[in-house]
C-alpha cells in the first residue's frame, strides 16, 4: 500500500477545488505567499473567525464592567434613589427602551430584586467582582488560544521553510550559507508567532475595547469625548511617522545579524585556514567592525523607541490633566455628576492602552511584513524541486533495467563554463565501468549527473525513453547508490549513520509499549496535522530491511559486519568498542560478563609469555607501568568528585596523606628535577614539535611557566615556597612512569611510601564514606574505565614491542570464545561519530560512505573518487571486494549474490584495468570508451596516463 | 640519572650521532622507546611502511631479504648498530626484514623525531649524508666487482 499524501491542505482554496480530487502536493508546490496577512488568513481562517467571535462576545461584559462603577458611586454610595432610608432599588433589572418608531415605551425583561441601600451596595460590588472575573477569563482564553494559533503557524512556517530547503536545487547551496538559513528558520521568524496570533484578533479586540470605552465617554460627556478624540488623533498621526525610521532600522538589524551568523558559521567551518594563515586577528577585526555596525543600528533603535515611548506616556498623562480641569469644571457647574467624572477617568485609563496597542499592532504588521517578505524571497527559489518527486513511498521500488543513454550531454556551471561537453554514451545499468581522467576532466561531472547532484544543461540523459531527471527521488535514491570523496555524515551513532541510507519511509509502526515509553504528548498527532506538518512517524522503524537483503532487524548486525568487512572497518569498530566506557545501567549484563572475561584472561595468560606483558592491579604492590597518580589513587577518579587528575595536587585529603608520609617533599624534589630536565631538553623546541608528544607530564605551554617557578623554589626551598609553586611542582611527578620515562627518579623507598599513602587514602575514604574514587576491584566493573581497561585490569608493560598487540589479540580471542564479540561489536557501533563524522578520520568516513552505499542494494553504484583518502594498497583491496560483489561472485546478506552495475571514477588510473569498460575523459570531453586492453593499445595518451 | 644516561652513551657510540650536543642526544633518548624482542620476533618486515629506526643495545638481529628464490640472510647486527635508518629518511618501504636472533634489547627512534632532529642540526644531517655516501660508495664498489665477476663468468 502506498502512503497517503501527508501534507494537509487546510483549504486555502475555493470550495469547488475540494469536491474535485485534491492535489496533495499543491500546498508544497505553490510558492510561499509574499504577503503575510494573506498567508496567515489562508491557513487560519476558521480559527481567526472563532476567536473573533469570542472577542465580540467578551465586549458586553467589558462594557458593563465599565458602567457598573458609575452606578455604584452614584446610587448606593452617594445615595441617589435612597433619599428615603427605607427605599429600595431593583437589582439586575433588565429592560429595553423601545425605539420611538416602535411606539416608544419600555420592554421589561426581568424586573429585578428590590434591595435596600446596604445590600444593594454589596450586590452591585459582587456583580462588579463577577464581571472582573469574567473579563479576566475571557482574556485568559483569548490569549491562550492566540498563543496556540501563533505557535501552530510558527511550526507550519518552520516546517514549510525546511521542506523548501530539502527541495532547493543542489547548485543553489553554493550560494547560500547554512548558518544563514538556520538563522532565518530559527531566529528570524520567532517574532512572527506572537504576531500571527494577534494578526486579526488584536485589531478587533483592541479596536472594540477602544470603541466601547470611547462610546462610554461620549455617553457621559460629549466634550470630554472630544478631548479624548483630539489626543488620540495626535497619537495616531505622530507616532507612525516617528516609527517609520524604527522599522527601517529593524530591517537593517535583521540583515546585519543574519550576515553575522553567516560569518561566524564560516569562521567555524574554515577554522583550519585561519590557523594555518595566522588570520585570526583579521577575523577579529572583521567581526568587530560588523559588531560595530550592529551596535550603532541597535543604539539608534533604542533611542528612537524610547523617545516614542516617552511621547506616548506623555500624551496618556496629558489627557487626565485635561479631564480634571474640564471635567472638574463641568462637575462644579453641575452638568456632570461625580460618578460620571470618575467613570470617564476610569474609562479613559483603558482608552490609550488599546489605541496605543492598535498603533503598535499596525507598526508591527508593517515591520513583520517587511521581514516576512525578506525571508520568503530567500525561500522562493527558482528551480525548486516538485514535491511530487520527493513523495514518500513505502512500496518496494522495482529494480531498474535497461540502459542509461546520454546524447550530446552538456553540463555548465553557474558562470556558463562547461564541465562536460557533448558526451554520447550508452551505459547498461549492469556495466562495470571505470571513468578515468584528471580532476576537472568531466569524469566526476558525469558521476554527479548520474547521481542527480548536477542537472544537465543541454542534450539528453534518458533511461528507457524517460528523462533521468524526471525520476522521483524514491527511484533515484533507492536504485542508485553514491559515494563521493566528501560524504557528509550527520552526527549520530555509527550504526545509525550506516542505516541512514535505507530510511525512506516508516515501514513498521512502533509497538504500543515502546510508544508509551516515549511519553509523547497525547495531542501530538492532532497538533501535527493542525500545523500542516508531515504525519510520517519519526519513531517508526524506517529501515528497509528488504533493500539490505535481510529479513528483519535481527539480521542487521551480521549484515553490517559483512559490509564493514568489505571496507575493512571491523577492526576499527572493535577498537572503538574497547576504548568505550560502558554505562552499567544500559549494559548491565555485558558489564558483568566483562568482569568474568577479566578473570578468564588472567587465568588464560598465567604462566605464558603474556603474563609478563601485563602488570595487574594489586592493592599491596606498586604498579611499575602506571603513573604515580594511578598508583596513589588505586582507582579512577569520579568526574567532579574532587580527585580529578589534573587538580590532584590541590586536593586537601591527598595533601594531608602525602605529607604524612613525607611524600610532599619527595614529590617536590622530583618535580624540580623533572622540570629542569624538561626545560633542558625541550626549551628550544617549537610547541608543535613532535617530541612534545613524548613529554607526558607537561604541555608546551606549561613548559614556559616553569623556569621562574624553579628559580623561586630553589631560592626559598620546600618549607617556604608559595602554595601555587608547591602545587605546580608536586603535580609534575604525578604523571611520571619510571619504566617509560627512565629518569631513575623513583626509588624502591619512594614506591613503598606511595603504597603506604595509597593504603592511608583508602582507609580515609572508607571511614568518611567518600565516593570520589572508584577503587580497582577484582570483582566489579569500573564504569569510569574503558572496556579494555576493565578486561585487562592492569597496565600493559612498557618496553615489549609486541605487548599491546599480543594482549589485545588475546583479549579478542577470549571474547570470541566467551561469545561476547557480538556484544562488543554492537558497543562499537554505538560510537558517536561527532558532527559531520569528525570523530572519524577522513579515510574512515570514506569507508563508511562506501559501506552504506553497498548496504542499499542499488542497481547502479556510483563512486566518485570515493576512496582517495584511503591508502593505495587498501584502495586496491576494497575495490576488488566491491567488484566481486558487483559481479555477483559473493552472497549478499541472506539472499545469495546480487550483481549490480558500477560507475567508478577512479583517482588512480592504473586501477581502471580491473573494470570491464573504461570511459576516458579529458578536458571536459569523453574522448574514448572501450576496454582497458584496447585503450592501452590504441590510445597513447591513455597509455601514458595509466603507466 | 640512570638508564637514560646509559642510553645517551649508547647513542653517542653510533658514529652518525657521535658529534651531537649532549642535550640533543638526551632528548632523542628521552623520546625513544626501550623495546625488547624475544628470539624470532620481527622488528619489521620487508615492504612495510617505515616508521622507526632501531639501535641494538644488547643481542643479535638478522637482516633477511626475501627474493623470488626464497629468503636470504644478508647480515647480522650486534650491539651499537643502527637498523632501518635508510627507510625512515625517505618514504620508501622497508628493503629487508629484521628479526631478533636471540633476546634483543633495542632503542626505537620514531621517524618524525629523527627527521626533526636532522632539520634542527646540520651536524647530524651532514653526518647522515656522509654515512649514506660511504654506503653508496661501498655498494658501487661491490656492484662493479660483481659485474666484473659476471662478465668473467659469461666469458668463461
Amino acid at each position: 500500500m502506498a502512503l497517503e499524501a501527508t501534507v494537509s491542505d487546510d483549504g486555502a482554496g475555493e470550495p469547488s477545488a475540494r469536491s474535485r480530487r485534491k492535489d496533495p502536493f499543491r500546498d508544497q508546490n505553490t510558492p510561499l505567499n509574499p504577503r503575510l496577512m494573506r498567508y496567515i488568513w489562508g491557513h487560519t481562517k476558521a480559527e481567526q473567525l472563532w476567536i473573533g467571535f469570542v472577542v465580540l462576545a467578551s465586549m458586553p461584559t467589558y462594557f458593563f464592567a465599565l458602567q457598573l462603577p458609575v452606578q455604584i458611586v452614584n446610587e448606593p454610595i452617594q445615595g441617589v434613589g435612597f433619599e428615603d432610608p427605607a427605599a429600595t432599588l431593583p437589582f439586575l433589572q433588565f429592560q429595553y427602551d423601545l425605539p420611538s418608531w416602535l411606539g416608544g415605551g419600555t420592554l421589561d425583561i426581568f424586573e429585578g430584586w428590590q434591595l435596600e441601600r446596604w445590600p444593594y451596595l454589596i450586590a452591585l460590588s459582587c456583580l462588579f467582582l463577577f464581571l472582573v472575573c469574567a473579563n479576566g477569563l475571557f482574556k485568559f482564553y483569548i490569549n491562550t488560544y492566540k498563543g496556540r494559533l501563533g505557535e501552530r503557524m510558527l511550526r507550519r512556517m518552520r516546517y514549510q521553510l525546511t521542506d523548501r530547503v530539502l527541495r532547493f536545487p543542489i547548485n543553489h547551496f553554493k550560494r547560500v550559507k547554512g548558518s544563514e538559513i538556520a538563522s532565518m528558520v530559527k531566529d528570524e521568524i520567532e517574532p512572527f508567532g506572537e504576531f500571527i496570533g494577534d494578526a486579526f484578533v488584536l485589531p478587533l479586540y483592541l479596536g472594540g475595547q477602544a470603541l466601547v470605552a470611547f462610546i462610554f465617554i461620549m455617553t457621559q460627556s460629549f466634550w470630554l469625548g472630544l478631548i479624548a478624540v483630539a489626543v488620540i488623533g495626535i497619537q495616531v498621526t505622530l507616532i507612525p511617522y516617528l516609527r517609520r525610521r524604527v522599522i527601517e532600522l529593524g530591517r537593517q538589524r535583521q540583515i546585519t545579524a543574519r550576515l553575522l551568523s553567516g560569518r561566524i558559521g564560516e569562521i567555524v567551518d574554515g577554522i583550519t585556514a585561519v590557523h594555518v594563515n595566522d588570520t585570526s586577528n583579521y577575523e577579529r577585526a572583521e567581526i568587530s567592525s560588523r559588531l560595530g555596525k550592529i551596535f550603532f543600528i541597535r543604539y539608534e533603535l533604542y533611542q528612537r523607541k524610547f523617545f516614542i515611548k516617552f511621547l506616548n506616556n506623555f500624551l496618556a498623562q496629558l489627557t487626565p490633566f485635561l479631564f480634571y480641569v474640564v471635567g472638574g469644571y463641568f462637575t462644579i457647574i453641575g452638568s456632570l455628576n461625580v460618578g460620571q467624572l470618575i467613570g470617564v477617568i476610569n474609562a479613559y485609563k483603558d482608552l490609550p492602552a488599546p489605541v496605543n496597542g492598535l498603533v503598535m499592532w499596525d507598526q508591527k504588521r508593517i515591520d513583520i511584513n517587511v521581514k516576512y517578505a525578506q525571508i520568503v524571497e530567500q525561500f522562493n527559489v527558482t528551480g525548486i524541486q516538485d514535491a511530487r518527486l520527493q513523495a514518500p513511498h513505502s512500496d518496494p521500488v522495482p529494480p531498474l533495467k535497461g540502459d542509461i543513454q546520454a546524447s550530446n550531454l552538456q553540463v555548465l556551471d553557474e558562470s556558463g563554463t562547461p564541465l562536460l561537453e557533448g558526451a554520447d554514451l550508452k551505459l547498461p545499468l549492469n556495466t562495470i565501468a571505470a571513468a578515468v581522467g584528471p580532476l576537472g576532466s568531466g569524469a566526476g561531472t558525469l558521476a554527479n549527473v548520474l547521481a542527480g547532484l548536477l542537472q544537465p544543461s543541454g542534450g539528453r540523459l534518458m533511461h528507457n525513453g524517460k528523462h533521468l531527471t524526471d525520476l522521483p527521488q524514491s527511484v533515484r535514491g533507492r536504485r542508485f547508490a553514491y559515494a563521493g570523496s566528501e560524504s557528509y555524515l550527520p552526527q549520530s551513532s555509527l550504526l545509525d549513520s550506516l542505516l541512514y541510507v535505507n530510511k525512506h519511509a516508516p515501514l513498521h509502526p512502533l509497538d504500543e509499549a515502546k510508544r508509551k515509553q516515549l511519553m509523547l504528548h497525547p495531542r501530538s498527532l492532532v497538533e501535527t496535522k493542525a500545523s500542516g506538518n508531515t504525519t510520517l512517524d519519526y519513531y517508526a522503524d524506517w529501515v528497509d530491511y528488504d533493500a539490505m537483503s535481510i529479513n528483519g532487524p535481527q539480521e542487521v548486525y551480521p549484515r553490517i559486519h559483512e559490509v564493514l568487512d568489505v571496507v575493512e572497518m571491523n577492526d576499527t569498530v572493535y577498537d572503538l568498542a574497547m576504548r568505550n566506557k560502558l554505562d552499567p545501567r544500559t549494559h548491565a549484563d555485558l558489564c558483568q560478563e566483562l568482569v568474568r572475561a577479566r578473570l578468564a584472561l588472567r587465568k588464560q595468560i598465567s604462566g605464558s609469555k603474556l603474563e609478563e606483558y601485563v602488570e595487574v592491579w594489586d592493592f599491596e604492590k606498586y604498579n611499575e607501568h602506571a603513573t604515580v597518580t594511578e598508583n596513589l589513587l588505586f582507582g579512577t577518579a569520579r568526574e567532579g568528585g574532587g580527585f580529578d587528575v589534573d587538580k590532584l595536587a590541590t586536593n586537601q585529603t591527598v595533601r594531608e596523606i602525602l605529607s604524612q608520609e613525607g611524600l610532599d617533599a619527595t614529590l617536590f624534589e622530583m618535580g624540580l628535577e623533572l622540570a629542569e630536565t624538561a626545560i633542558d631538553l625541550f626549551a628550544d623546541l617549537s610547541p608543535d614539535n613532535p617530541f612534545f608528544e613524548q613529554l607526558n607530564f607537561m604541555t608546551p605551554e606549561e613548559l614556559e611557566a616553569y623556569p621562574p617557578i624553579i628559580a623561586r623554589a630553589r631560592e626559598k626551598g620546600f618549607d617556604n615556597v608559595s602554595e601555587a609553586d608547591h602545587d605546580a611542582l608536586v603535580s609534575l611527578p604525578l604523571g611520571y612512569v619510571e619504566s617509560r620515562n627512565r629518569l631513575s627518579l623513583l626509588s624502591k623507598d619512594i614506591e613503598d611510601r606511595i603504597l603506604k599513602a595509597r593504603h592511608a587514602l583508602h582507609r580515609r575514604l572508607a571511614a568518611d564514606g567518600g565516593d570520589g574514587i572508584i577503587r580497582y576491584q577484582d570483582d566489579s566493573y569500573n564504569p569510569f574505565n574503558s572496556v579494555q581497561d576493565n578486561i585487562l585490569f592492569g597496565r600493559i608493560a612498557h618496553g615489549y614491542s609486541s605487548a599491546a598487540d599480543d594482549i589485545s589479540e588475546a583479549i579478542r580471542d577470549l571474547l570470541r570464545e566467551m561469545e561476547l564479540d557480538d556484544d562488543i561489536y554492537r558497543v562499537g557501533l554505538e560510537f558517536d561519530i561527532g558532527t559531520g563524522g569528525k570523530r572519524l578520520s577522513e579515510s574512515q568516513r570514506q569507508r563508511i560512505a562506501l559501506a552504506r552505499a553497498l548496504l542499499k542494494g542499488a542497481d547502479l553504484l556510483i563512486v566518485n573518487r570515493g576512496l582517495n583518502a584511503v591508502d593505495q594498497r587498501s584502495q586496491v583491496r576494497l575495490m576488488d571486494r566491491v567488484l566481486e560483489r558487483a559481479r555477483g561472485e559473493v552472497n549478499r546478506g541472506t539472499r545469495g549474490p546480487q550483481p549490480f552495475g558500477v560507475f567508478w571514477v577512479v583517482s588512480n588510473p592504473a586501477l581502471a584495468s580491473k573494470f570491464d569498460r573504461v570511459l576516458y575523459f579529458d578536458r571536459q570531453k569523453l574522448v574514448a570508451d572501450d576496454t582497458h586492453e584496447k585503450l592501452m593499445e590504441n590510445n597513447d595518451r591513455y597509455h601514458e596516463l595509466v603507466t | 640519572m640512570g638508564k637514560l644516561q646509559d642510553e645517551v652513551d649508547l647513542l653517542r657510540a653510533i658514529p652518525v650521532l657521535a658529534n651531537m650536543p649532549a642535550n640533543k642526544l638526551k632528548l632523542l633518548a628521552f623520546a625513544s622507546d626501550r623495546v625488547s624482542y624475544d628470539a624470532g620476533e620481527v622488528l619489521f618486515e620487508q615492504g612495510d611502511d617505515a616508521d622507526a629506526a632501531y639501535i641494538v643495545i644488547r643481542g643479535l638481529a638478522d637482516v633477511i631479504i626475501n627474493t623470488d628464490n626464497g629468503t636470504n640472510k644478508v647480515a647480522e647486527l650486534g650491539p651499537n648498530s643502527f637498523v632501518g635508518d635508510m627507510a625512515i629518511l625517505s618514504d620508501m618501504p622497508r628493503t629487508a626484514t629484521v628479526q631478533a636472533a636471540e633476546k634483543l634489547d633495542t632503542l626505537r627512534i620514531r621517524k618524525d623525531h629523527m627527521i626533526d632532529m636532522m632539520k634542527d642540526s646540520p651536524t647530524l644531517a651532514m653526518a647522515v649524508l656522509r654515512e649514506l655516501v660511504q654506503r653508496l660508495a661501498k655498494t658501487t664498489a661491490d656492484l662493479s666487482s660483481t659485474r666484473d665477476e659476471l662478465t668473467k663468468l659469461k666469458a668463461g
